[in-house]
């Protein structure tokens, strides 16, 4: 029964081995997917590359369909798989100041890492960057230290929130997300663009 | 489906929704062997503890931020699963562009800005996300991505805020990308 | 080829569909292997000494719920204090899964020797329950180690004095027979709590 980590199927080192090689396939299924391009990757904003909105959801569907279906043949217990836990303000004001980052940058971390990869040095810039803000976050962090703790939720699932149970919950994202998918397509042939 | 003008020998890109679904897979895997999601910004922050602690020792009592680092982290801080999982990313990153002809040394911009604008905003973005990365405890990767598959509030509201955040501010970057 | 998004569609839907109408509580569960049970059943982790529960009830420990397994006739007869009675025949009911399958208390299943107290044991942790013990010895053991203690004889070992001493306190104090309540309750015994055995679960951290 998973997760095998937290239940010491595997040790320790093996769960960091194996953290490589699933970090291989993400990293091959982001570049292949083309998100070491930041000409892509900023298209869902003007409309003209909805890559990353299809790309996003449909993984974040199967993952999460896939983690159901799992702990209902009992092959994993969800109690043992980490939930994110809810800073409510930190949430939103890191969001703000990611999406910020995001519209400038036109990279995510994971996304820029590939970038470099492969050789763009705007990535690559980027990911300096990354580290420039986090020292700066380091070394600045009382300042920020209260808002960072602020509005401590606890671990909530949006479905609980919401009254509602994890496999209901996953049907409404999916469709919402396909809703999306269509309008996305219906988008890509308005304005068409060339492959970068 | 869009026409394909390539002007490089490059593969084409996968099916994004045949992509998804490969990503979904890496996510789902990554839960069931480790028990938590994917990441990236996690690993920028542990290479960032442990050059702090190598320059001073002592770190953990004299800056907070360390101090509630090594709570949450025992040992060295780069014995971390994303770590190396950000090390296979690079890998796999590399090994995907080598197959399919990417390869190349550039800068990525638009054709109607310079090199130089386009990586000016490439390191203002990179600051303001590797700050927000840490404010909002994840990317988008680790907080959105891997927080929507476990239907996390938290990881849900950053996903909105990262994107509405970004699609407010699009008019006024317009320049940068089309 | 059908479109990319029409054949997304037709895969996810369903399984959405599906996900979504199975009941709640049965995409969660998490049952004990019949070898995982023989293991836990073994080393006899269910067993909790009866001078660490004198000592709960003595200090009036609010997290000790002592949980009688007999029958409702031989619980009005007589039960410890405090105690609630569910029948060994009814411990599947709906009405109990709250008190058998829960964090807050620690339950001890009692019965007159420990048969089934045990098997109250087994099943609740065959179920994946946690947090359910069984009173070593039963009520049996009770009245005649607990409640009245015999006094050791003069050459054994300060540790039984000690037990003894401890055991004729908590008697006093729970109400035991022909035992004379002396002014130095020595808390001799410090009775070592058992570790509430979770299994070796460590939650991982992530994010980022």
């Amino acid at each position: 029964m998973g997760p095998l980590a937290p239940y010491e199927i595997i040790s320790e080192n093996t769960n960091f081995l194996l953290a490589f090689f699933i970090g291989i396939a993400f990293g091959w299924v982001l570049e292949s997917s083309g998100f070491s391009s930041s000409r892509k990757l900023a298209g869902i904003f003007y409309g003209y590359d909805t890559v990353v909105l299809k790309v996003f959801f449909t993984g974040a569907i199967t993952a999460m369909l896939g983690l159901l279906f799992m702990s209902l043949f009992g092959w994993i217990d969800l109690d043992l798989v980490y939930v994110n836990p809810t800073y409510l303000t930190s949430a939103i004001i890191g969001g703000v100041v990611m999406g910020a980052g995001f519209i400038m940058g036109g990279f995510c971390p994971g996304t820029s890492f590939c970038g470099a990869a492969i050789g763009k040095i705007d990535a690559m810039v980027f990911v300096g960057g990354l580290f420039i803000g986090v020292y700066g976050f380091a070394f600045t962090y009382p300042w920020w230290e209260k808002m960072y703790m602020a509005k401590y939720l606890g671990e909530p699932k949006v479905s609980e929130k919401l009254g509602m149970s994890d496999g209901l919950f996953g049907l409404l994202l999916i469709i919402v997300a396909l809703g999306m998918f269509i309008v996305a397509e219906w988008a890509e042939k308005k304005w068409p663009r060339e492959e970068y | 489906m869009s026409k394909n003008t390539t002007t490089e020998r490059s593969r084409r890109y996968l099916n994004p929704y045949l992509g998804g679904v490969l990503l979904g897979l890496v996510l789902l895997a990554a839960n069931f062997v480790s028990g938590r999601g994917l990441g990236a910004s996690g690993a920028v922050k542990s290479v960032v503890a442990t050059t702090i602690e190598a320059v001073d020792k002592d770190a953990a009592s004299t800056m907070p931020f360390m101090a509630e680092y090594a709570e949450s982290h025992s040992g060295s801080p780069m014995r971390s699963w994303l770590v190396f999982q950000m090390l296979g990313v690079i890998v796999g990153g590399f090994l995907s562009g080598a197959v399919a002809g990417r390869l190349k040394l550039k800068v990525e911009h638009s054709p109607k800005i310079t090199s130089r604008r386009r990586l000016i905003f490439a390191l203002m973005g990179g600051i303001l996300f590797g700050f927000g990365s840490q404010i909002g405890r994840g990317c988008t990767s680790g907080s959105a991505l891997s927080g929507m598959a476990v239907l996390s509030m938290g990881g849900f509201i950053t996903m909105m805020a990262i994107f509405g955040t970004a699609f407010a501010l699009a008019y006024f970057f317009r320049r940068n990308w089309i | 080829m059908m479109k990319p998004l029409k054949l997304l569609a037709l895969f996810v839907i369903p399984l959405g569909i599906i996900i979504a109408a199975v009941p709640p509580d049965r995409v969660k569960h998490f049952r004990l292997t019949a070898d995982e049970l023989l293991q836990e059943a073994g080393a006899g982790v269910q067993f909790i000494s009866p001078d660490v529960v004198a000592d709960m009830l003595v200090q009036k420990d609010p997290s000790l719920r002592l949980i009688d397994v007999r029958t409702p006739e031989e619980f009005d007869a007589y039960h410890m204090d405090g105690a609630i009675n569910i029948p060994l025949s009814s411990l599947l009911s709906d009405e109990y899964t709250d008190i058998l399958h829960q964090d807050a208390y620690m339950n001890v299943f009692y019965s007159n020797g420990s048969v089934y107290a045990n098997q109250a044991w087994m099943i609740t942790r065959q179920l994946g329950y946690e947090n359910n013990f069984v009173l070593e010895g039963g009520l049996n053991y009770w009245f005649g180690n607990i409640l009245s203690p015999e006094a050791p004889s003069l050459t054994s070992p300060n540790e039984e004095f000690a037990k003894y001493d401890f055991r004729k306190s908590a008697a006093a104090a729970l109400g035991g027979g022909g035992v004379v309540a002396t002014d130095n309750v020595a808390p001799a015994v410090k009775a070592v709590r058992p570790p509430v055995m979770s299994k070796a679960k460590k939650k991982p951290s992530g994010g980022c």
